[in-house]
């Protein structure tokens, strides 16, 4: 029987382990269910001012007044109501829960007994639920674009700044944000990590990861803190906007990116110490 | 009052709104006789260190020196003294408004220096004088660039949303080379001269005007041009005709949101400044603000103004950039839709920016003027902003429909959709050919752009009047400088040559003519090569820093991995536990100073009442929990987490994990792949054991707690390992099937392999283990093969009887061990 610690918890099995759960399913239906309800209430909703279809927002200078123009409109418009909380809460819940359930279930002592090393264990976990986010985040722009060529037609791309991209630059934009956002998440992603090790209640953990970014984000409304907003990682959770100007100002989104990925980084290495020298008493 | 507005708008000076005298700073008032009549009403901000430079701040019009407070207060805690004052004809100080004349605004500056020039508290070049900057914005602005080319002390200067031309703004030609006049400016010059006739009580019709400028303006409203007598009176305080004089460095502010001066107001006093002296250090900044509010950016340039003096009145080492311009089409705030600017610097002054052309594919526009001009198009409504941003907002309920452009009086000679973004900054030009059917025109032309949707967007609302009279039949070729614009237009719009035959702004002709507008070539077009400011650098550094954060984390964690214990190779024994201890955070001992060996073939028993500190011994040797004393040797390998030798080991502690989603099948073949090993897992000989039968194929959700116990054993069981370490197996089990288990254990133990059992059923023990190990209070008390512990006092015959006769009465609860 020969033993080799490269190949314990292969990243296809801890996949597999993830995907049989009926959370990841839900988390999954939580995202896709954004672009259809959405689609819903504006086709059948009531109608509005001119008598067409539901009018979302209050004109054509904001980004949701634009969302049922055409397919590009409405995905950038789906990407706007998914970053504030839908994404937070599922990437939150794929890497707050995924240690700490382990502990919950007591399956944690005996993979950690077989033995997985603690490095790998937590590698490979990071691996799978960084994958499974990525999905959720490309998720949204792919649905949002399938769901809204069905319910509005494919229209060029129309900024609340007056500017107009065809598909395939409207394509190359939706790209760029989508992964900007996915980077952005990266500091949530780390936290809910960090406490998934810290703690065995699977929900505790994703509950706080959640709460602190609520909370950094309402501190983030307060003009009045100036300059430290720009210390807050959720400060940069929309500069995907970035994306819509005629020519990309690239400097706020790469140090956005970047301090999120730094944050997210340094949770991480946080998060892999903490349980090196941990007692595993779950 | 809407000058009151404007104030605000300039970005630069905020109203103060305390008295002065409420401040803790020293601030000194002063009224100071400039010219016979004149008393100027002054006030001397302190810095905490003097002498220092001297900075000027001079007001807009209609305010007084306290609309600077603000400003004086900061540039004092920053270490300047700070002189402002009242302009003649406002607020406390005497004498009447002469538009910033040499021998009136300027001589007071002037006197104002030479005042600073006799105090102990600023820092003196030479004597008489002073190290002094002069700042101002509108009318303060003119102010500053008229004094600073009338008096050679001054040694910075910056002017903010100022004119260049008086009569360029009042009455706006943008031909380039024509003689006549443009249309009057009616509605901003009544705003501008209403502002001071109804201060306070009405003042006369010319309130506190000088006699001339009083005149002036009436001869404007009636006849709509101005005489020769009055061309020479508005060039007397035009700073174009007077800068070329100016030897202090000087910074040219303007605001896009603008229609009263507009950018191109700086760029003509830069072209003077630079043609006349080339070393001379300029800086020009184009914010967001201006007359008709737009953004407000008054952060950003007051922290620019400060670097100004810094550099050029403290001598500090400042790189500053020779352009700095906001876009304010990059990025809008999501919470509050308001514009967030975006700062960009660059090497290149607009003056001096590359041209380029672009080809307009709209051969003619015709356009109909309507009698008296009415209806008239709304390009911008002084003070309040650009009617086309305005018109913006409601294009859904107006369709294509922007005030700026009324239907039929209005054209666009428009380019092809772009094919590639282009990027306007500074001016652009066209030459045109226009006819009318008076022989005389007046048109206004302004730079826009066309999305595919047609919403036409006219920046800032600033248009280019054309006035033309003696048109031939065939009509005139002219050429028309555009308003000066910050543009991006992406792929699929349309850059387009508005030409409107009405504003309500200007004064308008009053009969109705016909009119054509033909290109006559392309447009020719500036762009500066700029960056981001700060971004340059920041750019690489974030994502530099981002990859030395990942590195930093890699060497973190190896750095602070758990040390591993050397490994015993003379040691034979399978388990060997050397003076093991364990204290916990809490300060809690679970085990303290414990040592037995385990050899192969051994059922080993490791027996205690609960809380004896067994679990942790166990954990401890499954590498869970780490030790705090002492270690632990497995085939004279040492057990840390993640060791090899555990994978020797299968193990049961306290109760069982599985992923309640799964079946049992497929928990122990996910467990089987989870630990990665090779060879045989003897599946079928280790289901038989669990006797689960058809359950197996069933949600581990759904099982007993008796099932999930007798998995949970079959999961350690998993490939035969050499040692077997089970926490109380025997837990929730029934009689039989823990009379099963025993045998199940002894069988394992038969063939070689070792069993680490721990109870507290100390009888049940006794029948199935062959050593023994007995804990209590996380110690040692007895070690030894099952048969000689038994022997050991031959009074006692259980091993219960031994236990308790070895811990005496100490397991009495809540009694604690001396």
């Amino acid at each position: 029987m020969s033993y080799s610690a490269g190949k314990t918890l292969p990243y296809r099995l801890e996949l597999y382990r993830q995907l049989k759960r009926k959370r990841t399913a839900f988390a999954y239906a939580f995202v896709l269910s954004l672009p259809i309800l959405v689609a819903i209430a504006v086709k059948f909703g009531p109608s509005g001012n001119s008598g067409g279809p539901t009018q979302l927002g209050s004109g054509t200078t904001d980004l949701i007044g634009l969302a049922t123009i055409g397919a590009a409109n409405f995905t950038v418009t789906m990407l706007y109501f998914a970053t504030p909380f839908l994404l937070v809460t599922v990437i939150a819940l794929f890497n707050g829960d995924t240690v700490a359930s382990e502990a919950s279930w007591s399956t944690l002592r005996y993979l950690l007994a077989s033995p997985v090393p603690r490095t790998r264990l937590l590698i490979q976990k990071i691996k799978v639920s960084l994958t499974l986010s990525a999905v959720a985040v490309l998720l949204v722009p792919v649905s949002a674009w399938i769901v809204g060529t069905i319910a509005f037609g494919t229209k060029p791309l129309q900024t609340p700044l007056g500017a107009t991209f065809d598909n395939s630059v409207a394509l190359s934009r939706i790209g760029i944000m989508t992964g900007y956002l996915a980077i952005s998440l990266l500091f949530v992603a780390g936290l809910a990590f960090y406490l998934s090790v810290r703690t065995d209640a699977p929900l505790g953990a994703v509950g706080v990861a959640v709460g602190t970014s609520i909370l950094l984000s309402i501190l983030d409304a307060i003009t009045a803190l100036g300059k430290i907003r720009d210390w807050l990682p959720v400060h940069y959770a929309f500069s995907w906007f970035d994306a819509l100007s005629t020519t990309i100002d690239w400097s706020v989104m790469i140090r956005g990116a970047s301090y999120c990925a730094i944050t997210g980084i340094i949770l991480y290495a946080l998060a892999i110490n903490r349980f090196a020298h941990k007692d595993i008493t779950s | 009052m809407k000058l009151n507005r404007l104030l605000v708008a300039f970005g630069l000076f905020f109203v103060g709104l305390l008295p002065i005298s409420a401040q803790a700073q020293s601030v000194t008032e002063k009224s100071i006789t400039t010219a016979p009549g004149v008393s100027i009403d002054t006030s001397m901000f302190l810095p905490s260190k003097t002498p220092a430079p001297a900075i000027l701040i001079a007001h807009g019009f209609g305010g007084s020196k306290d609309s600077v407070a603000t400003e004086a207060k900061f540039f004092a805690s920053k270490g300047y003294v700070v002189l402002t004052w009242t302009a003649r004809g406002f607020g406390e100080s005497t004498g009447e408004i002469a538009m910033n004349a040499m021998d009136a605004e300027v001589s007071d500056t002037k006197e104002l220096i030479s005042y600073l020039a006799k105090s102990r508290f600023v820092t003196q070049d030479k004597t008489g004088d002073p190290r002094v900057g002069i700042m101002g914005g509108s009318y303060g602005g003119a102010n500053a660039l008229m004094s600073a080319s009338a008096d050679q002390r001054m040694d910075a200067v910056i002017a903010d949303i100022t004119w260049s031309s008086l009569q360029n703004n009042l009455f706006p030609q943008s031909v380039v080379g024509a003689t006549e006049s443009g249309p009057f400016k009616k509605v901003w010059a009544g705003t501008f001269f209403s502002a001071v006739t109804l201060q306070k009580a009405y003042l006369g019709e010319c309130g506190s005007f000088v006699q001339v400028w009083c005149d002036a303006y009436q001869n404007a409203v009636i006849n709509g041009a101005p005489s020769a007598q009055e061309r020479a009176l508005m060039a007397s305080v035009s700073p174009q005709n007077f800068v070329s004089a100016i030897t202090a460095p000087t910074l040219l502010s303007q605001g896009q949101a603008d229609s009263l001066f507009p950018l191109t107001e700086s760029y003509r006093t830069a072209q003077v400044i630079k043609k006349a002296n080339p070393e001379l250090p300029l800086s020009m900044i184009w914010h967001a603000g201006g007359h008709d509010g737009g953004t407000d950016q008054s952060e950003f340039l007051r922290a620019q103004y400060l670097s100004w003096f810094k550099k050029y009145l403290s001598d500090q080492e400042i790189k500053f950039p020779a352009f700095q311009f906001t876009k304010t089409n990059g990025s809008i705030s999501l919470q509050d839709s308001t514009v967030i600017p975006k700062i960009f610097s660059s090497d290149q002054l607009p003056i001096e920016a590359t041209e380029q052309q672009l080809a307009l594919i709209t051969p003619t526009v015709a356009a109909v003027y309507p009698i008296g001009g009415i209806p008239s198009a709304i390009s911008s409504l002084p003070g309040i902003g650009s009617a086309g941003a305005l018109a913006s907002r409601v294009i859904s309920s107006f369709g294509d429909f922007s005030p700026a452009f009324l239907p039929g009086q209005s054209g666009l000679l428009e380019s092809a959709p772009l094919t590639q973004p282009i990027s306007i900054v500074g001016t652009s030009s066209i030459k045109v050919r226009i006819t009318s059917t008076t022989g005389d025109a007046t048109l206004f032309f302004s730079l826009v752009t066309k999305s595919p949707s047609g919403a036409i967007s006219q920046p800032n609302g600033v248009v280019a009047p054309v006035r033309l009279t003696n048109i031939p039949q065939a009509g005139v070729d002219v050429t028309v400088e555009l308003p000066s614009v910050i543009i991006d237009a992406s792929v699929g719009d349309v850059i387009a040559v508005g030409i409107s035959t009405t504003d309500q702004g200007y004064e308008l002709p009053k009969l109705s003519r016909f009119y054509t507008v033909s290109a006559l070539t392309p447009l020719t077009y500036q762009n500066v090569i700029a960056s981001a400011t700060g971004s340059a650098t920041a750019n690489v550094l974030w994502p530099i820093g981002t990859l030395v954060t990942l590195i930093a984390a890699f060497i973190y964690v190896r750095l602070r991995r758990p040390k591993i214990a050397a490994s015993q190779e003379e040691s034979t024994a399978l388990v060997e536990v050397q003076n093991l201890g364990k204290v916990y955070k809490d300060g809690y001992r679970a085990v303290a100073d414990l040592s037995f060996t385990v050899e192969r073939g051994q059922v080993v028993g490791l027996l205690g009442p609960n809380g004896a500190g067994k679990t942790t011994t166990l954990r401890m040797v499954m590498g869970l929990i780490f030790p705090t004393e002492g270690s632990i040797f497995m085939d004279g390998k040492a057990v840390y987490p993640g060791s090899p030798a555990l994978s020797n080991l299968g193990s049961f502690v306290e109760g069982p994990g599985f992923l309640p989603h799964l079946s049992g099948r497929e928990n122990l073949s996910l467990y089987w792949n989870a630990i990665g090993r090779d060879g045989d897992q003897y599946l079928d000989e280790v289901v038989a054991i669990t006797k689960l039968g058809t359950a197996l194929d069933k949600k581990v959700r759904s099982y007993s707690q008796g099932m999930r116990q007798r998995l949970a054993i079959a999961q350690a069981m998993l490939g035969m390992p050499d040692l077997l370490v089970l926490d109380e197996p025997t837990n929730g089990l029934d009689p039989q099937q823990i009379a099963e288990m025993r045998d199940v254990l002894k069988d394992y133990a038969g063939t070689g392999r070792t069993v680490i059992i721990s109870s507290h059923l100390l009888a049940e023990v006794q029948q199935t283990c062959s050593h023994v190990v007995l804990m209590h209070r996380g110690q040692l008390i007895a070690f030894g093969p099952m048969k000689k512990i038994l022997t050991r006092n031959r009074k006692s015959r259980t091993l219960e009887e031994i236990f308790l006769e070895l811990i005496g009465d100490d397991l009495v609860i809540g009694k604690e061990k001396k």
